[in-house]
């Protein structure tokens, strides 16, 4: 399992310096001056010597090359460098946000699965019953509403209307509740239609019949068998929601005033802010690889085919 | 599977009611007798540090950092932390007094050596202020500077409110990021950088009695969510406020009180002499209604004529009444006639003008907008939208109308828009617009000392540029404030976008 751990972790080395290029070339064609951007934060004009003086300064007239290569010396020496917008070091700047996302994203995912996996597997022994085309109407509703009109609707009722919860999170437990569940609504919706998918064609195969016929109980099939037997799609599934969850909170995060990864990714593009990009790029990228590293393990867990597998 | 249904359900409703009553709770101890004002705030930067960047805009109006002179509701400048100023005869030395017993929130005197100490470090740290470092500044006594300029210099006292120029203690401040001392009203309590930022009374205030025992002013960008925390009572005010949460707190006038006042920040049009005919251009502005414009936006903006309020001096300046008739007539006389689409057209060709603009600022709405005007005469629009203006149209000039949106009024004179847009070579003259007599006039503005004839210079440049058609003023951002009844003093009254509590900021009572 080491072995396989190290060669997975090598496979990331060509991977990291390509992806962080293509994304220096990507902001560096893209029209948008960093310097520019920063002079006239609040809309005050500023004369071009000015700008020219500032770019100098934050050595933007290097050719593209040079200001890469610069980059990605630094980085290697595990300096990510420092903000163009205000100057605080790119790791502190991306701890701060990862910790927040980190929290609100496994929060929402531990909340999605232990509300769909059931609910999921409830709908496809109850296939075409009422109570499956309600769950399976109200999943529907669920993964349509847009998130932001779903967080105004949550304050709205949860701040306003009922007074439990605060608009402002402040960083509390009470805080991380509305914003949790502006996340999870989705992503249970979407779960509850393919986890019952997965369970559906799981409890047509002959296994399950046979262990009726033997007079197995129904719950021990259920948990022991058809839950077992779907846990690697499940897996799939939930591995590619982390790193979406990861990155593409910032709705979420702007709305409950949450100080995520998705927030500052999205003021650093706007102020084009290339060291804090980049940074955010190879977090994604490494987390990404981790994900799937760490469900490929899991595969090697729950199925020993794999293990044995070469 | 019931039960196990039944005990999440139950899990989850426990977990919901938990919180809120502890929330509830929580709301119920914050409700204490002390006098703090919540506010919510579009911008909050990584450091305090006044100096730098557009820190000090945000220190200012946290009533942390006090200038040496303010800007006052009309635009006039006031003295603050100075008393007296006096200029020589040659126009070239100020001399500045400071007012008696300005001192630092740690008690520290504040003396005319740590203001130039100060006004030093601001050209050293912000590319914005360096010109700075081209004056002799001396302290002269305790209380008295004096600082000479190269050339004479009109807007000294006007640059000197500047909020990046607010005055800190350099001897004793330890951390310039989170924790700078200054004069004002009001110390930093606790500061997380683009997050929350708390201030607490300056117990040492030397501008007399501070009302309020502190503030929090929460980063909030999105607008629902600030119109949500206002409505729960989290938030006590907040400025720019949106037209759809205008009409909400409109209906209910005894929780909360709104103030509009036109502002500073300006949304206009360029209009290319390099691609445009004069009967074009002409026809364009006789064309394009600011006044319906601003009733499409909902009072988030008002119209104006020019490039300043009309309640300033040097914002006297007229345009012709919107004419469509006498539109048409002038394409007309040019030589295009209306084509079967009903689009002019000349030699064969449709009158078609290319639009640029970026999607900030409502300019999305005014460029949709002035396309369905200018329809209405018979000139087809494109429409283009680049995300970076000043990267793409406003530096290649490539464009036959161009949208921007800029503060035209930053310290309350008109030099620094006219500089910044009428000058034969700024960047904002992208448009081919040139005046020798224009020029002349700029030059004249930029060394006149007397207010009342730089006002009337200003008036001369901007109708130049309004008579050549070269520009289209379209509106001025209202400043939109919301509070909630029993709150007073939050910079209502004053355009500028830097201003927010000071030592009168107050929490009426409940009755």
């Amino acid at each position: 399992m080491a072995k396989y751990i190290g060669k997975r972790l090598l496979q990331m080395i060509p991977v990291l310096p390509g992806l962080t290029f293509l994304t220096f070339l990507l902001l560096y064609l893209s029209p948008g001056d960093p310097a520019e951007k920063k002079l006239k934060a609040q809309g005050v004009a500023v004369s071009d010597e000015i700008v020219e003086q500032v770019r100098e300064e934050m050595g933007l007239n290097r050719p593209f090359l040079v200001q890469y290569a610069d980059w990605l010396v630094s980085a290697l020496h595990g300096d990510l460098g420092t903000s163009y917008k205000d100057e605080r070091p790119v790791a502190e700047k991306l701890t701060d946000g990862m910790g927040n996302t980190l929290i609100l994203s496994l929060v929402s995912l531990f909340l999605a699965l232990i509300v769909s996996v059931p609910l999921a597997l409830y709908t496809a022994v109850r296939k075409n019953r009422f109570s499956d085309y309600l769950i399976r109407f109200l999943s529907f509703i669920g993964n349509s509403v847009p998130s932001f009109l779903l967080s105004v609707l949550l304050i709205y009722f949860f701040c306003i209307r009922l007074k439990w919860f605060p608009v402002i999170a402040k960083g509390t437990v009470q805080g991380l509740f509305l914003p949790t569940l502006a996340l999870a609504i989705p992503l249970i919706s979407r779960f509850i239609r393919q986890f019952r998918a997965e369970f559906l064609e799981q409890l047509s195969q002959e296994y399950v019949i046979g262990a009726r016929v033997r007079g197995v109980k129904e719950h021990l099939i259920l948990f022991c068998n058809v839950l077992h037997n779907s846990m690697m799609p499940i897996l799939t599934i939930v591995g590619l929601s982390v790193g979406t969850l990861m990155g593409g909170s910032v709705v979420i995060e702007t709305i409950f005033m949450w100080p995520g990864l998705g927030k500052l990714v999205m003021d650093s593009i706007t102020a084009r802010d290339y060291p804090v990009i980049q940074g955010f790029v190879i977090l994604m990228a490494v987390l990404y690889v981790g994900i799937n590293l760490v469900i490929d393990i899991c595969y090697r867990v729950f199925d020993p085919r794999m293990r044995d597998a070469r | 599977m019931k039960k196990i249904w039944s005990a999440i359900f139950t899990a989850l409703m426990t977990c919901s009611l938990v919180l809120g009553l502890t929330n509830a709770a929580a709301v119920a101890a914050e409700a204490s007798e002390e006098k703090i004002l919540y506010v919510a705030e579009d911008f909050s930067y990584a450091s305090l540090d006044a100096h730098k960047e557009y820190y000090g805009w945000m220190t200012s109006l946290y009533g942390v950092t006090e200038t040496l002179f303010k800007m006052g509701d009309d635009s006039s400048v006031e003295p603050w932390l100075a008393s007296e100023v006096s200029v020589s005869d040659d126009g070239l030395t100020w001399t500045i007094t400071l007012a008696d017993g300005a001192a630092f929130s740690n008690g520290e005197p504040v003396t005319a050596e740590m203001v130039v100490r100060n006004l030093q470090r601001v050209a050293e740290v912000n590319a914005r202020f360096a010109y700075l470092a081209e004056y002799e500044m001396e302290a002269v006594d305790e209380q008295t500077l004096t600082i000479t300029t190269p050339s004479v210099y009109p807007t000294m006292q006007n640059d000197l409110a500047s909020p990046e120029l607010g005055i800190l203690d350099l001897d004793n401040t330890e951390d310039f990021d989170n924790a700078p001392i200054a004069t004002g009203p009001f110390v930093v309590d606790t500061f997380e950088p683009e997050g929350t930022v708390t201030v607490a009374k300056n117990e040492n205030y030397w501008g007399g009695e501070v009302q309020l025992d502190g503030a929090v002013f929460y980063y909030m960008q999105d607008d629902d969510t600030k119109l949500a925390a206002m409505q729960s009572g989290e938030v006590d005010c907040y400025t720019s406020v949106t037209a759809a949460a205008v009409e909400i707190y409109s209906l209910d006038p005894d929780t909360y009180q709104l103030t509009v006042i036109p502002a500073t920040r300006l949304q206009f049009y360029i209009l290319n002499e390099n691609t445009l005919d004069d009967s074009v251009r002409e026809a364009i502005n006789l064309t394009v209604d600011a006044e319906v414009i601003a009733s499409y936006l909902s009072g988030t903006v008002s119209a104006t004529d020019g490039p300043f309020s009309s309640s300033t001096a040097y914002g006297q300046v007229t345009v012709p009444a919107v004419d469509t008739d006498a539109a048409k007539a002038l394409l007309e006389a040019d030589g295009y006639t209306l084509n079967g689409e009903d689009f002019y057209e000349k030699d064969g060709e449709t009158l078609t003008l290319r639009l640029y603009y970026y999607a900030s600022r409502s300019l999305d709405t005014l460029a949709i907008l002035m396309q369905e005007q200018l329809k209405n005469i018979g000139v087809n629009v494109e429409l283009y939208v680049e995300e970076d203006p000043d990267a793409t149209y406003i530096s290649t000039g490539d464009f036959d109308i161009a949208l921007y949106c800029m503060i035209s009024d930053k310290a309350g004179d008109p030099y620094y828009f006219i500089d910044s847009t009428l000058r034969d070579g700024a960047a904002l003259n992208c448009g081919g617009f040139a005046s020798e007599e224009c020029e002349s006039l700029i030059n004249e503005l930029q060394y006149e000392t007397d207010t009342d004839r730089r006002a009337e210079l200003a008036n001369e440049i901007v109708q130049i540029a309004i008579d050549d058609n070269a520009f289209g003023y379209v509106g001025l951002f209202n400043k939109t404030t919301v509070m909630r009844s029993g709150v007073s003093g939050f910079a209502e009254t004053s355009p500028f976008d830097f201003y927010a509590i000071d030592a009168g900021t107050d929490i009426a009572a409940a009755e």
